[in-house]
């Protein structure tokens, strides 16, 4: 079912439609604003919003935005969810009536799927959109006469003005009220088309010829046939030798042929078609040397924007968090035990904050490329970029994701959704966590000093260019892999409309910012706080009496002389996280990580990344008793360059030796697999989820995690001998 | 013997032909539907960065093909 929404029987289902770029989001939010939530059509990974709206008599109308589709006659799993409820009588979305979106300045490519809903026989309004355009391009139309020829209610609008939008919601009041059975019809079929469609009726209950017609156009991937209609469909359509792709061709045809003399006689356009600004800023934006550069230009823009973005909010959300945990730690230390203080702020918070990072990117990085979406500007670079992404198994808009990816691959992935091809999308989903995200830099930062002492700041920053490199090298090579052993019967399209550029509509751009939010936050706080809950579990828990133990073991090292009283408290906590069942799963993975050059600490770091990668850090200043030197050099990090921050941790880690051989163990060797394993596995909870939800199931996550987690293994490891070959 | 048709992808930069027909039914459904019919003028605005796509105008509306999908739009010499 969509969304959440309850529709009770008295609320009208009225259904928009249009072809893309013809407004429809534009007037679905006019009319409905905030009172809106997005939803899957069962099944499949089409959108669907559904908002709400009263009409003046009080009529509650649930607006239900369809994808935007060309014909009935669908190339794309978008188009076909518009086929699979219209002609469905009995789908719970088929609407009591449609609004029909069009762009006037191009009204007859409109007109070819308004007239195919007309002989579905539900009641339609043809909303003649861009009212305000028309005006300027000095186009003339005549509602009037055009309601006439077409024999259904013609509204001229402009869902960026507003202009009319009243007598919109008026049509919509009168045709619902209307007492007069719809009969408005358009096409004649030919004879072969009447003589299916009479055979289709004598077996299933028919409600139109036309959509008996379809049923039969359409009976291989209409999901609401049973298997017995399927077979009956079949033979219908070869004893009687249908042939339904010419004839869909020429009822296309026919239906241009009667609609083009009324678009002549109701709207006058200008002769000739001017050279537009459209054409003037396309000659440079998809120009084919400057345009793909002046595309990176604009994609590194958007890339610093969230870049500088989540250091600022990173900032803001935690200071927000640590004040919170304050607070909810002296409000409730004096009334409920350790372990339930220890709980809330550790594990739900934790957890809580771990959405909430993410939240402020998600955000920004929605708003940019709505933005870009808006003006018309992403389906320039699908035009540019097509033919290099296919060959990688994905297509033009696919670039967008993976760029988007560098900031974090959350949304990223959400954003995937305009890819059409379901192979190419998944291709694109699966690849896209191998581009270097923004919460892999903390731990860059950490790693390529410790890696490599000796070197200076130079050859740090290379390096650290050099894990980018990789990543994208990683996302390239396997989608070319996955395209080759993944199969597809879907046939690909570019076959692109590229709109007109125009200024943005802020309403549009809010809209979806907030709904991109809202989206995230409701598909991620549950699995996500499961996760944290399990993790606190194991870092608190162990066998045995933990925390007597740890207290024991710190004394110990004071009393030897180890350490100094100063710091019992850190080398407490880090006595406590190494008796746990966190330490103890560190250890017993121990012998699976050895052979990259890791001990059990960084097993252990390795393990509580999962809630995010930057949390490593944090995980090693625990390890190494500097739990709260860590708070103090966070503060002091920002009037640092990134390189010389986390000093104490990375001396510490550099000193540090395996217990068994007394060898370093942040060896260049070391260093630098573990930084491949950070830039190539999959360690990242809120990106799993995510996965899971956009391909509807668990397996595309678990695959990418193993697919991710391997690759990382065997490239650690060969870097490691590598490394130690030459040193 | 038949005289073979120019495609659309044999026009240059800022060259207009007209379509006459399509040599693949399911493509031509879709070309059709979104305004590419057989009588029309294209103009073909210009390639794309890396080859095989391109960039066409009919009748005002802007498209994008790739050169699979541009070689089956047979067009008047
Ligand atoms: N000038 C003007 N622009 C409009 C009007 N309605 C929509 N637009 C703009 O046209 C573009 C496309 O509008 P959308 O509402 O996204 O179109 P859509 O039909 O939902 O497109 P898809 O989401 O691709 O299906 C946006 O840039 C809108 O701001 C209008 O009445 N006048």
């Amino acid at each position: 079912m969509l969304g959440k929404m309850e529709r009770s029987e008295q609320v009208l289902k009225v259904g928009l439609i249009g072809n893309p770029n013809s407004g429809k989001s534009t007037v679905f939010n006019q009319l409905t604003g905030l009172r809106q939530k997005t939803g899957n059509f069962p099944g499949v990974t089409v959108e669907v919003k559904e908002g709400r709206f009263t009409l003046p008599k009080g009529q509650a109308v649930a607006l239900i935005d369809f994808p935007g589709a060309y014909s009935l006659y669908p190339t794309s799993t978008d188009e076909k969810v518009l086929v699979e409820v219209l002609a469905n009588t009995s789908d719970p979305n088929f609407p009591d009536l449609l609004v029909f979106v069009a762009d006037v300045t191009h009204l007859e490519k409109h007109l070819l799927l308004f007239t195919q809903v007309l002989d579905l026989n539900i009641p339609t309004i043809l909303a003649l959109n861009m009212s305000d355009v028309a005006e300027a391009e000095g186009i003339k139309v005549n509602p009037t006469r055009l309601s006439a020829q077409l024999q259904a209610p013609v509204v001229f609008i402009s869902g960026r003005t507003g202009e009319n939008l009243p007598q919109l919601i008026q049509a919509i009041e009168q045709l619902a009220e209307s007492r007069d059975p719809w009969k408005s019809s358009f096409y004649k079929m030919n004879n072969d088309e009447l003589r299916i469609s009479e055979a289709v009726c004598q077996n299933f209950a028919c409600t139109n010829p036309y959509r008996a017609l379809l049923l039969a156009h359409h009976k291989d991937w209409l999901r609401f046939l049973s298997p017995a209609e399927h077979a009956t469909l079949d033979t219908i359509v070869k004893t009687k030798q249908f042939q339904s792709l010419l004839q869909q061709v020429d009822e296309t045809m026919v239906r241009y042929d009667q609609f083009t003399p009324i678009v002549r006689d109701t709207v006058q356009q200008p002769s000739v078609f001017p050279v537009t600004a459209t054409d003037r800023i396309d000659a440079i934006l998809t120009h084919r040397i400057f345009g793909p550069f002046l595309f990176l230009g604009v994609m590194l823009l958007v890339f610093m924007v969230i870049f500088y973005g989540y250091e600022i909010t990173g900032g803001w959300v935690e200071s927000t968090m640590a004040w919170l945990i304050e607070g909810t730690e002296t409000l409730l230390q004096p009334v409920s035990a350790g372990w339930v203080v220890d709980f809330i702020t550790k594990g739900v918070l934790e957890g809580f904050k771990g959405v909430l990072v993410f939240v402020p990117q998600i955000a920004l990085l929605s708003l940019l490329i709505a933005l870009l979406e808006e003006v018309g500007y992403l389906a320039r670079a699908v035009f540019m970029f097509d033919k290099m992404m296919r060959r990688f198994g994905m297509n033009g808009r696919s670039i967008v994701a993976l760029i988007s990816g560098g900031a974090c691959a959350v949304p990223a992935i959400k954003g995937t959704r305009t890819i059409g091809n379901w192979k190419e999308r998944l291709i694109t989903i699966l690849v896209t966590p191998f581009i270097s995200c923004s919460a892999r830099i903390p731990v860059y930062m950490v790693l390529i000093p410790v890696a490599l002492p000796n070197a200076n700041w130079w050859v740090w920053a290379q390096v650290f260019g050099a894990m980018y490199l990789l990543g994208v090298l990683a996302a390239l090579g396997s989608g070319w892999i996955l395209n080759k052993v993944m199969k597809s019967r879907e046939a690909t399209f570019l076959a692109l409309e590229m709109p007109v550029y125009r200024a943005p509509h802020w309403k549009n751009v809010w809209l979806t910012v907030v709904d991109k939010v809202a989206n995230f936050v409701s598909g991620v706080w549950k699995p996500i706080l499961l996760i944290t809950s399990a993790l606190w579990f194991l870092s608190s828990f162990g066998p045995g009496d933990v925390a007597g133990k740890a207290e024991q073991s710190a004394a110990e090292d004071i009393e030897a002389g180890i350490a100094a009283d100063s710091v019992r408290g850190d080398l407490e906590a880090s006595y406590r996280l190494e008796y746990s069942w966190a330490g103890k799963l560190g250890k017993t993975i121990e012998p699976v990580i050895r052979p990259l050059g890791y001990d059990w600490k960084i097993g252990i770091g390795i393990l509580s990344s999962f809630l995010a990668r930057e949390v490593f850090n944090s995980t090693m200043y625990i390890i190494y008793s500097l739990e709260s030197v860590g708070a103090a050099e966070e503060e002091a990090a920002g009037d640092q360059s990134p390189f010389e921050r986390y000093s104490s941790l990375k001396d510490k880690m550099a000193m540090d030796t395996h217990r068994d051989s007394r060898e370093k163990i942040y060896t260049p060797a070391t260093g630098l697999s573990l930084l491949v394993f950070y830039a190539l596995a999959m360690q990242c909870m809120s990106t799993l989820v995510v996965v899971k939800n956009e391909t509807g199931r668990w397996r595309w996550a678990v695959l990418q995690f193993v697919f991710m987690g391997s690759l990382a293994y065997v490239l650690s490891w060969i870097t490691y001998m590598l490394v130690n070959l030459i040193a | 013997m038949q005289r073979r048709h120019r495609t659309l992808p044999e026009l240059k930069a800022s060259e207009s032909a007209q379509a006459i027909s399509f040599t693949d039914p399911s493509l031509a459904c879709k070309l059709t539907a979104m305004g590419v019919l057989p009588g029309a003028i294209i103009e073909m605005v210009r390639k794309s960065p890396f080859g095989d796509a391109f960039y066409i105008k009919v009748d005002g509306i802007r498209l994008a093909l790739r050169s699979e999908e541009a070689q089956t739009i047979l067009l008047t010499d």
